[in-house]
């Protein structure tokens, strides 16, 4: 047979790219399955939640369709709470979901508190401490190796996880290397189911693949980013920018009181008067002042860019905006921070979006299962012949001596 | 509020990255450079302590000196010839202290 | 192929190996089954289903109010980078005086002054949490005072030796020390 050099040499480096691509992976394939079945159930976790725990759905009724104000909420808190404290409300971006509150009681325990946004109704409640989906999170951001060995380490897990988004940009670039013309794969899909398990995972494999482009570029830069961010906060580069330094009440300006605390601005007086000042913020999350000294903190998605939260600190004594962090005001590492963040799980325009991470979170699951198939049935059948041609080999050379 | 959003943090929310600042402890190293004392401040996460109000009191409590950090974070005292010490105050209840006998000499 | 053909040899002799191989970083997933109990645990103490924290060190009454004092956790501090070795306490106070206390401070030692009473509890009242510095040098019979400032303008003031406050942060001390 003839065969052009050329061609030859390009048959080779092609070779080399897929024994590249194929190793890359294979390794840690079932590590990698691991984090990506975890991270597609991370994805979905608050409409796992949502399924089968009806108080922390926000059922409309039928007659009244307005939402209630912060103070609504507070005040039902307060009247079916007596003496609880509540640290923070948070009305999810998402409208399926109940408005929740984080409430201290005198005995120091906490509970979150589920509230239906229009009547009022006190739906669920739940201890702070577990819950499924900060469970589901913790196993896939860092295998729940703990935060304990100091204020300014990050877990050891958190490295084993996000490192992973090396291989697996790697894994994308090399398999599009691979795979000649795969453009032509999105005008003609293949997937033929009766040609036995290889052809079939091959198929898959390359068909996700594809069209889990975007996904899975999207996934491992934003993992990488997580392993730089976590080596920057331990060289102590701030993410708030060098200037922010915290912002507190002077002491001078908390008033005293004979009769024990004095009335604060009420939250929705301060949320007006953020809105007063500021177009387009849709208040979101409230804190109330932890300290004497501190500050109403109010955020709201940005509407410009909703990848981000704005926050304003409002001085519950005299209603002064003390701090309006817009997204023009964060620093850019902030900002990165953030988007990052937001890009790796979804979680910024509502179910819709979250649903596509999810099938996009099976597909990459089942591509690395399909690649770990491929290599072994590859492998198995390659050995085999070996085996045979060893075999045969030996007879050969046992019939000789 | 930051630091208890911090610890939480730090053991939960991780991943959840919500909007809440990082640690805020703050910080003050001072060192003896020849006539004046120069001092660091900071906090824990990075943060600059630029503008922030740092004093220096003699032991009865009278207030020699009150300067803020320039936008190094640092900031320069003259010596003093009795015993008194200097203070970061971020805001009530985020304050450090170093006394004059902690001072560092190079 | 010869690739493969080399590595078949060992193959007779340990074929589990050469079969499983591939799957072992699956071994990994043992590091979160066998870390869920105290994952669980740890949830748990930050939500305060425990209570306070992992160890109560006592109530006190102090001036007109009552404060309970806790550890977060009954372990030495940490190391927070330039700001040095942190201890973490939880307070709370009796549901009576909440309202009527306006801060409380931690410090090592006897403030000078209310400007100097130390790190500010924040948080809840019933759950308010201080992160202390201890320096290296800290004494192990220095005293933890508490500073209660009232909305009236009225300061209260306990101390604990810390050897009670958290025998941990003593035992850290004195091993530093040595």
């Amino acid at each position: 047979m003839n065969v052009d050099p050329k061609i030859k040499t390009h048959q080779k480096r092609s070779q080399w790219w897929f024994l590249l691509h194929s190793w890359l992976a294979m390794p840690i394939w079932l590590f990698l399955f691991f984090i990506c079945l975890t991270g597609t159930i991370a994805t979905v976790s608050q409409e796992i939640v949502w399924l089968f725990d009806s108080s922390v759905r926000a059922n409309p009724p039928n007659d009244a369709a307005t939402v209630l104000s912060f103070d609504e909420v507070i005040d039902v808190i307060e009247r079916d709470f007596p003496g609880a404290y509540i640290e923070q409300i948070t009305r999810p971006v998402k409208s399926q979901f109940a408005l929740t509150a984080e409430i201290s009681y005198p005995d120091s325990t906490s509970e979150n508190v589920f509230i239906n946004p229009y009547t009022g109704e006190i739906q669920g409640r739940a201890a702070t401490g577990f819950n499924f989906r900060q469970f589901v999170r913790a196993i896939h951001g860092w295998l729940l190796i703990p935060f304990n060995t100091g204020f300014t380490r990050y877990s050891l897990g958190w490295y084993m996880v996000s490192i992973l988004g090396i291989p697996m940009l790697l894994s994308l670039i090399t398999g599009l290397v691979v795979y000649k013309k795969f453009w032509r794969g999105f005008l003609h899909p293949r997937l033929r189911v009766n040609r036995g398990a290889r052809v079939f995972w091959g198929d898959f494999h390359r068909l996700a693949g594809i069209w889990s482009i975007p996904f899975i570029f999207i996934i491992s830069i934003t993992t990488i980013w997580f392993l730089i961010q976590g080596l920057l906060f331990e060289v102590g580069v701030p993410f708030n920018g060098v200037s922010t330094a915290p912002i507190y009440v002077a002491r001078d300006d908390v008033p005293t009181s004979q009769e024990g605390r004095p009335p604060l601005l009420l939250a929705d007086q301060a949320i007006a008067k953020v809105n007063s000042r500021y177009e387009n913020v849709e208040a979101q999350m409230l804190y109330f002042p932890s300290t004497a000294f501190d500050h109403y903190r109010i955020l709201g998605r940005s509407q410009a860019f909703p990848l981000v939260h704005e926050s304003f600190l409002v001085n519950p004594y005299t209603g002064t905006i003390d701090e309006a962090m817009r997204v023009s005001e964060q620093p850019g590492l902030m900002l990165t921070r953030l988007s990052m963040r937001a890009l790796h799980t979804g979680d910024f325009v509502g179910l819709s979006l979250k649903l596509v991470y999810f099938f996009f979170g099976v597909l990459l699951t089942m591509m690395i299962f399909s690649g770990m198939r491929i290599w072994t049935i590859r492998t198995f059948k390659a050995t085999k012949a070996a085996f045979r041609q060893k075999k045969a080999f030996s007879n050969l050379s046992g019939g000789l001596s | 509020m930051k630091l208890r959003h911090f610890q939480t943090l730090l053991a939960v929310l991780m991943a959840v990255f919500s909007q809440t600042s990082f640690a805020h402890f703050p910080f003050l190293e001072c060192t003896n450079e020849a006539s004046n004392i120069v001092c660091i401040g900071g906090f824990s996460d990075g943060s600059s302590a630029q503008g922030i109000t740092v004093d220096l009191i003699s032991y009865d409590e009278e207030i020699i000196a009150s300067k803020t950090f320039n936008d190094r974070s640092s900031v320069e005292f003259q010596q003093l010839g009795r015993e008194f010490y200097i203070l970061l105050d971020a805001g009530p209840g985020h304050t450090v202290e170093v006394d004059w006998d902690q001072i560092k000499t190079p | 192929m010869r690739e493969v053909r080399q590595r078949s040899k060992g193959m007779n002799k340990s074929s589990l190996w050469f079969r499983w191989r591939f799957h072992l970083s699956g071994l990994l997933i043992l590091i979160p089954i066998v870390l869920t109990p105290s994952y669980i645990e740890l949830m748990s103490i930050f939500g305060g289903a425990n209570g306070l924290g992992e160890r109560t060190v006592g109530s006190r009454q102090v001036g007109p109010w009552t404060i309970t004092l806790a550890e977060q956790f009954e372990a030495g501090p940490i190391l927070d980078g330039p700001a040095g070795y942190m201890k973490t306490f939880n307070a709370a106070l009796c549901q009576e005086c909440a309202e009527d206390v306006k801060a409380v401070y931690i410090r090592l030692g006897k403030p000078r002054n209310l400007r100097t009473a130390g790190v500010i509890g924040f948080g809840s009242p019933y759950h308010m949490s201080f992160t202390m510095p201890v320096a290296e040098n800290t004494s192990t019979e220095q005293l933890v005072w508490l500073t209660l400032e009232g909305w009236d303008g009225a300061l209260h003031q306990t101390q604990w030796t810390l050897e009670e406050a958290s025998p941990a942060t003593v035992q850290f001390l004195k091993q530093l020390q040595e």
